[in-house]
């Protein structure tokens, strides 16, 4: 990807772009130039210039472990907590074979720790009583701004981490409401302070973003096919780009008409006809998505051949549309299509342009009134049958061999079909007078629009295909099955550290019983009168119920996603759940010692935190081969030197 | 429901008029009884429900005489006549079938014949109307084709429809009597009942084979049962959590969005014990009123739930069309079907044995083979072995027989008595008709080149030997030595040479294989789409390749055993099959709608157009009612925050109980709503309007309760007191147009006017609405 932005060609993908252009700018700035087509894993680096990307990636990756003590310190100040927490995170295989390579999540995880830190930073300074406008609270809250920013341009997970910090933020607001001692003018300071910082910056941070993206894009790529005949205008070596044509469309222009989803194709036809059993034997029409004369068509009035002088087509016309190659007229009747049974046949019929009843379309400009003139690139066109009441859609399905896999045509009777709106690309007519494309292009504000509407489109088409192995989100805490990062020779998959897992989800069932019977406990003595001393613990339960949050955030709604998932989806989540069991062990291991004799106590304090510590590095040096890589057999042969360590039946190191 | 009988002290014995003012507000549980005493038009009902009390009472002021009266809640009644009224005119019309009556009417059709079928949705509902249609007489001879076919006069439409019907107009009842258990006024009981019997789309739903107003009925009435029991203690409180455990186990037995109806049953049980918390100080008695309520609201409830798939696949014994969905073992235990097939074929897998193999989860196929080799170069650039093509084949064929072959025997006739195959065994599989064994070598898979290709070995000479020994492993095996036993084993089989699992991709062959499945060898063995089950099977008896081939083409059974399975086990692949089922709806129906749009009434569905008229039936809603609906949310809402905030200031600004009720009768509606509507945005189906009903009548209610509120805080102050007035003057109006909206409207409900072009026209209040009209040729 980063490959793109030092050539400057434009390219689709359905991640914001900040991530993509860090790795380029590490890549340009260590001598990287570009050319390596990373084509697929396993490839060797010939004597590309990777190892800077990956230094940046990995430096990034590796400081999230000092962020997220740095976290924990904040959320608790308990040193026992901090450093297992951290340990934790630090002893996880799986967390370092992601942030070894340049990928996309080392610089999520990086951001998103630095917005989990600056959160709880400013909710600290907030308890402090700092004034909204004092110098430090403001250059934190800016901090926090920024990293939100940055998370949400680098992967759209980094939406949870918005929400995240929405919640606490929300929450410091509603205990500063709490305190009657000052006004509420107090208060509202605050929000619009926060609003500022934590809304407003990080929208202009990322649509800024954004602007770098399209700007520094400005060459002609693969890309283009996703986006409208607009954005195309901008982008150099497109054929678009400084291309004229009339504005407005005239009786008798010859025109392409380009479907407006994403991805679609300019209708077509050929010298090719149905074949035998596929409605009638007449020739087929259908979409193609590169440029060709046989995409070129003629617009008439229903019921002449030419019109006299320059006349402008109007939104409720009636028209006839002729293929110019083969002469024959854009035409529907009742037959099924060939793949969508509910639709009707589209088809070429007439000799000449001289055809039936049955050509005539009525040329209207979706949301416009009637008699509005039709203009090149800028409407949106449907083209309804008059007879038959249908619209001419693509259903996007590919035909079979005999339609030279091109995408079905067909006229639904369902007049609402997204997929049913055109536009006029090319527009050849000589007695208008041509205006630039460059006035069709559209500006900023309307890209940034559309390529978000493309890349959510892209992100929700990314649906698992029967039979195909996805990831499913319940395998994940429980660290089912890993994933391979490379060849076959030197194995790298990314797997958790499984002792660091399970204990993590472990921890995650004690913490929701822990806070349900601390809750009823409170909620009792308050009733009862009987007095229960708050001190350490509640501040650490109370971490421990922010850090549990952030799990739920980062993992239960990808039970909700339809597309594709991944085990590295989970890592996020991890981060958190790794807090959760620091503060919680130093929850319960202190709740223990209040129990015991003082001396006993300090003993099986120390006893634990060592076994803990221990148990975890040891874990770390088994499974580090799964991210400095394996050679030899698998894992299920026992001569392999990973035997023993094959503890769930499906992993496939 | 609507009589009650009471032994009751001696003043009122006369029957209740309904009363024609709104009385003050009685504001709290005492002073309301004390009101109910003087008989001040609160509903006889509640009363019926404190016998306790009421003998107290007798006890103590006149002892000596007993009255048995009878009482009826005039307002109830009145309520339900209106609702029948509405619900059952001309029931019968259209005599054609109208929306989903299609499938409905199929199933019910199927029931009376005993055909076993296939559906997503659980079969309370079908059962019910079943009963209709049994009881009327229905004979199960009409086939349900498409949507507007006229029915003949043995369907007993009426009978058919009655079900919903009746259930329709007492939903208007439950909604009185669940409002007033709300302990909110009568008059917005009333109030909540009306916005019900006058919404447009409760009636729609209700006058048709539709499961919707089943469902709501039994959902509102456990809900209301659910706030009886939290109210009540000891004894009373259990009867009615079992009757709310029974009538929510039915709820989610008729369609599965009941579940959430059920969730917010344990929302308000579970709030309830909560609240409890710091009200009972023993700590066992606490533990164990939340065990007891918790228990019955888990088994009950569940219980419901198999007994009425014990009832449905008891009723449903013989083969029919959704068969081939299940597993062979669950074909051949019904009567028919497979299992005239394998009826009597023997059971044990031996040496010799002729078997077809079929992929026992997900896609039904049967492991194939034919005289095709793989082609040389695939459309990639990779080679293949060039070997027979092995595929997964969806239909019967005498391809898809197999001979089982112990490696070291050569003769293939069974021997007597037979050598049966045993869990780890080592086998070969000989293709029937070209007796070629199935083999797998490492060579990549055609469309699935991470896997290893299977084919049936020929023997090129190219240094290729053949690895054709399979391991079977029985999955579901009771010890290690168990025999293969045809349709009951599940067996994996494990390559030899590489330790692969022969396994069913998922993926088609492109036309050199026909289209059929692609069958691979995969090193992930625990994978379900490994298993295989053994379906029609039976021994060889002439060893000449010949005759075996004639005795394949000519198939003969020899009788023995038959398969039977108990309930447990049809019920836990039934369920399996219905979760894992993946409806392909057909996507972009004309009519479907996005949850988003639902709370504005965006589209309709058209659910018939008389084939000779513009006579047509839609499912539209009141949307006089529906937009006051979305705006009762968002005031909820915008209250509940400045409520919060206010409260958090410490600025007490309306008395404890109205907040209380603002709270607890609030947030059961509002959770309602957002329970039944919030999980749509995640579901990836194709969704209509109807989906949105049961979320809809919560916001009914929330409605109804949002007016009660604003009236009861206009009462509250001096300032406002004279403004009630007007209030009840606007609320007037609003319902008087409701009614007219509601009139206008009900034409498109009953489908017995033939409707003018401008009167669709004028019917079409939103541009999104799409009508049908004939064209006037």
């Amino acid at each position: 990807m980063a490959s793109w932005y030092i050539n400057r060609t434009f390219f689709f993908d359905v991640h914001p772009p900040l991530g993509k252009m860090l790795i380029a700018l590490s890549g340009k700035l260590s001598g990287y130039d570009g050319t390596f087509p990373f084509e697929k894993p396993g490839d060797k680096y010939d004597g590309a210039r990777y190892q800077g990307m990956r230094l940046f990636c990995t430096t990034l990756g590796a400081l999230v472990i000092p962020l997220t003590f740095l976290s924990i310190w904040e959320m608790t100040k308990s040193l026992e907590a901090t450093f297992i927490g951290t340990l934790l995170l630090l002893c996880d295989v799986g967390f370092m074979t992601l942030n070894r390579y340049i990928l996309l999540d080392p610089i999520l995880l990086f951001f998103m720790s630095c917005s989990i830190y600056g959160c709880f930073k400013v909710s600290t300074l907030t308890n402090d009583g700092l004034l909204p406008f004092s110098p430090r609270m403001l250059s934190w809250q800016i901090f926090l701004g920024t990293s939100l920013a940055c998370t949400m341009s680098v992967k759209f997970v980094g939406l949870f981490v918005v929400l995240f910090v929405g919640l606490r933020t929300v929450a410091d607001l509603w205990n500063i409401l709490g305190d009657l001692s000052k006004p509420v003018k107090f208060t509202i300071t605050h929000l619009i302070v926060r609003t500022l910082t934590l809304i407003v910056w990080p929208f202009v941070l990322y649509v800024f973003f954004f602007w770098i993206h399209l700007t520094v894009l400005s060459k002609s790529g693969n890309g283009d096919g996703f986006y409208s005949s607009g954005f195309q205008a901008r982008l150099e070596g497109n054929s678009l780009h400084n291309a004229s044509a009339p504005r407005v469309l005239a009786y008798g222009a010859l025109v392409t008409l380009k479907n407006h989803r994403t991805g679609g194709g300019y209708l077509h036809s050929h010298h090719h006809l149905y074949p035998a059993g596929v409605g009638a034997r007449q020739q087929q029409i259908t979409t193609y998505t590169h440029k060709d004369e046989n995409n070129r068509w003629q617009i008439k009035p229903y019921n002449r051949e030419r019109v006299e002088g320059t006349v402008v087509v109007r939104s409720g016309d009636l028209v006839r549309v002729t293929h110019a190659p083969t002469g024959r007229n854009l035409h529907s009747h009742r037959e099924r299509a060939p793949l969508t049974a509910k639709h009707l046949q589209v088809t070429g019929y007439g000799e000449d342009g001289v055809g039936d009843a049955n050509d005539v379309w009525k040329i209207v400009i979706s949301g416009g009134k009637d008699g509005e003139e039709i203009q090149t690139v800028r409407s949106k066109l449907m083209l309804v049958h008059y007879l038959q009441a249908c619209v001419l859609t693509t259903t996007g399905k590919q035909l079979p061999k005999w339609g030279y896999e091109q995408q079905e045509v067909s006229c639904n009777p369902n007049l609402r079909d997204k997929n049913a709106l055109w536009n006029i690309e090319d527009n050849v007519f000589d007695d208008l007078p041509k205006v630039s494309f460059e006035s069709y292009a559209s500006g900023f504000l309307e890209r940034f629009y559309e390529s978000h509407a493309v890349m959510f489109q892209g992100n929700s088409g990314l649906k698992p295909k029967e039979g195909e192995v996805t990831s499913q989100p319940w395998q994940w805490p429980i660290n089912y099955r890993g994933q391979f990062f490379s060849g076959s020779t030197h194995r790298i998959y990314l797997l958790g550290n499984p002792v660091v897992w399970w204990t993590n989800l472990a921890f995650l069932i004690i913490f929701f019983l822990v806070y349900i019977i601390n809750s009823i406990k409170e909620k009792r003595a308050e009733a009862f009168g009987v007095s229960r001393q708050v001190g350490e613990g509640s501040l650490l339960l109370n971490a421990a119920g922010w850090t549990f949050i952030g799990w739920a955030l980062h993992y239960i709604p990808f039970w909700a996603m339809g597309r594709v998932l991944y085990f590295h989806h989970y890592f996020p989540a991890l981060v958190f759940s790794s807090m959760l069991t620091g503060i919680l062990t130093e929850y319960l291991l202190s709740s223990v010692r209040s129990y015991l004799s003082p001396e006993l106590g300090k003993t099986a304090y120390h006893c634990i935190i060592g076994v803990v510590i221990s148990t975890t590095v040891y874990s770390f040096y088994l499974f580090s081969p799964l991210a400095y890589g394996m050679s030899g057999p698998l894992a299920s042969e026992p001569n392999s030197t990973m035997a023993g360590l094959k503890w769930l039946e499906s992993w496939e190191f | 429901m609507d009589t009650g009988r009471c032994v009751k002290n001696r003043k009122i014995n006369k029957i209740r008029k309904e009363v024609t003012e709104p009385q003050e507000y009685s504001y709290s549980e005492k002073t309301c009884n004390s009101h109910r005493e003087v008989g001040d038009g609160a509903p006889a009902e509640n009363e019926t429900e404190k016998p306790e009390l009421m003998l107290t009472n007798k006890m103590n002021h006149s002892p000596s005489r007993i009255y048995l009266q009878l009482k009826i809640d005039v307002i109830a009644i009145g309520l339900l006549i209106l609702a029948l009224c509405t619900r059952l005119y001309k029931l019968d019309e259209p005599r054609h079938i109208v929306f989903d009556e299609l499938h409905y009417g199929r199933y019910v059709s199927l029931y009376t014949k005993g055909v076993f079928f296939f559906d997503a949705h659980p079969p309370l509902g079908k059962q019910l109307l079943y009963l209709a249609g049994s009881i009327a007489g229905y004979d199960g001879n009409f086939t349900f084709d498409r949507i507007g076919t006229p029915y003949t006069d043995n369907v007993p439409v009426k009978a058919l429809r009655l079900v919903p019907a009746v259930s329709g107009s007492f939903l208007v009842l439950i909604t009185y009597f669940l409002m007033l258990e709300l302990s909110l006024h009568q008059w917005t009981a009333i109030l909540a009942a009306l916005l019900v019997l006058l919404e447009n789309c409760f009636l729609a739903q209700s006058r048709f084979m539709l499961l919707e107003s089943i469902q709501i009925l039994f959902g509102l009435c456990g809900v209301y049962c659910i706030i009886k029991s939290t109210k009540r203690i000891g004894l009373t409180a259990l009867v009615w959590l079992c009757a709310a455990a029974v009538l929510l186990g039915c709820c989610f037995s008729v369609k599965y969005s009941g579940l959430y109806t059920y969730y917010l049953s344990l929302f308000l049980v579970g709030r309830h014990i909560w609240l409890q918390l710091d009200q009972i100080k023993s700590g066992t008695r606490l533990l164990f009123s939340a065990l007891w309520r918790f228990a019955v609201l888990l088994i009950i409830p569940l219980a419901v739930y198999v007994s009425v798939f014990y009832m449905h696949l008891s009723m449903l014994p013989k083969a029919g069309p959704h068969d081939s969905v299940m597993t062979s073992a669950f074909q051949a235990s019904l009567q028919g079907g497979l299992a005239s097939i394998t009826h009597g074929q023997p059971l044990h897998v031996a040496h010799g044995s002729q078997i077809t193999l079929r992929h026992t989860h997900g896609r039904t196929c049967w492991l194939h083979s034919h005289a095709h080799v793989y082609p040389v170069r695939y459309a990639d650039g990779r080679g293949s072995s060039h070997q027979q093509q092995v595929t997964c084949y969806s239909f019967k064929d005498v391809n898809n027989w197999w001979i089982v072959k112990r490696p070291d025997q050569a003769s293939l006739a069974v021997s007597r008595p037979p050598d049966a195959i045993r869990h780890g065994d080592i086998v070969q599989l000989l293709h029937g008709i070209t007796s070629r064994a199935l083999n797998s070598h490492d060579v990549a898979a055609a469309v699935s080149p991470q896997s290893q290709e299977v084919s049936c070995y020929i023997d090129y000479n190219v240094s290729m030997p053949a690895q054709n020994l399979w391991r079977v492993d029985i999955v579901n095996r009771d010890s290690e030595e168990s025999t293969w036993d045809s349709i009951r084993s599940l067996v994996r089989l494990v390559h030899v040479d590489t330790g692969s699992g022969l396994r069913y991709s998922g993926r088609q062959l492109p036309a050199w294989g026909f289209h059929q499945h692609e069958i691979v060898a995969d090193k992930v063995l625990s994978h379900q789409d490994t298993i295989w089950n053994v379906e029609e099977h039976r021994y060889t008896k002439a060893d000449d390749r010949k005759e075996r081939e004639r005795e394949l083409v000519t198939a003969e059974m020899i009788p023995t055993a038959v398969t039977q399975l108990t309930f447990w086990e049809k019920f836990t692949e039934l369920q399996y099959k219905m979760i894992a089922h993946a409806p392909d709806a057909p996507h972009g129906h004309m009519f479907a709608s996005e949850p988003a749009e639902w709370p504005l009434l965006v589209r309709s569905i058209a659910y018939w157009l008389s084939p000779d008229s513009n006579a047509q039936i839609h499912l539209i809603g009141n949307i006089v009612t529906w937009y006051t609906g979305t705006i009762s949310v968002v005031v909820y809402s915008a209250l509940l925050a400045i409520y919060s905030v206010r409260k958090r200031r410490a600025c007490e600004d309306l008395p404890p109980f109205v907040l209380n009720k603002f709270y607890e009768t609030g947030y059961t509606l509002f959770l309602g709503y957002w329970l039944h509507y919030l999980p749509y945005f995640f579901i990836d189906r194709t969704l209509f309007l109807h989906h949105y009903l049961p979320a809809y009548i919560f916001k009914i209610l929330l409605l109804a309760y949002i007016m009660d509120h604003i009236y009861l805080v206009l009462q509250l102050h001096e300032k406002t007191k004279h403004v009630t007035n007007l209030f009840i003057l606007c609320v007037t109006i609003w319902l008087s147009y409701i009614v007219l909206t509601f009139k206008k409207f009900s034409v498109l409900n009953y489908g017995n006017v033939d409707l003018k072009e401008n009167d669709l026209m004028s019917l079409r209040w939103k541009d999104t609405w799409d009508f049908i009209l004939h064209k006037k040729i």
